[in-house]
């Protein structure tokens, strides 16, 4: 049976959607434009950082959804998804940065942090999830 | 924690689905209250013991 969806998380998902659209908008403009313009200074700097800003907005619309979501349960499930997440992004970052200090393994794009905490919330929500089956 | 939901809910014949909606919870929400795996905040408990007209501790018993 289908799932009915907490009126948070719709929301959730309705904010989702337009900030990931804007990203990949934003994404190659900002390519188009460095490649270009050349731009030096602030513009340079506004250039460089506009496709962070949907991904950090990506982020606050996440920590929405928690302050609005009513369910404590399903709240609960997602801040013990998250927080397994954190914890392996973190521990993965600590692990890899010294590797890489020692040369052991090359240094990956810092932007590839969220992209890693996305990927570890990913899995560990149906696990979290299993365990209150 | 140890708890007399399912056979509350049995007694009025209501689904879990059927609690779900009065409670404004998810059914999962219900399973996992049901099946002891999740202990409800002070506010939730509050609100099934309003819904099934009881008092808190003769619908939750502490079991240590």
């Amino acid at each position: 049976m289908a799932q009915k969806m907490s009126p948070a998380m719709r929301r959730y998902l309705l904010r989702f959607t337009p900030a990931m659209l804007a990203y990949v908008a934003v994404l190659p403009c900002s390519i188009l434009l460095y490649q270009h313009f050349k731009p030096s200074g602030l513009a340079l700097w506004a250039v460089a950082v506009a496709p962070a800003l949907p991904i950090v907005a990506v982020i606050a619309i996440m920590g929405v959804y928690l302050a609005e979501e009513t369910d404590e349960f399903q709240r609960n499930m997602s801040v013990q998804a998250l927080l397994w997440a954190m914890g392996i992004t973190l521990a993965g970052a600590t692990v890899w940065g010294f590797l890489e200090n020692f040369g052991v393994v090359g240094h990956p794009p810092t932007y590839l942090a969220f992209p890693v905490f996305c990927g570890a919330f990913g899995l560990a929500q149906p696990l979290v999830r299993w365990r209150y089956k | 924690m140890k708890n007399r939901l399912k056979v509350l809910r049995a007694e009025r014949d209501w689904s879990q689905a059927d609690l779900a909606d009065r409670l404004e919870v998810s059914r999962q929400t219900i399973n996992a209250l049901e099946t002891g795996k999740y202990d409800p905040s002070l506010p939730l408990a509050f609100k099934i013991a309003r819904l099934f007209g009881q008092p808190i501790e003769s619908i939750f018993q502490d079991e240590a």
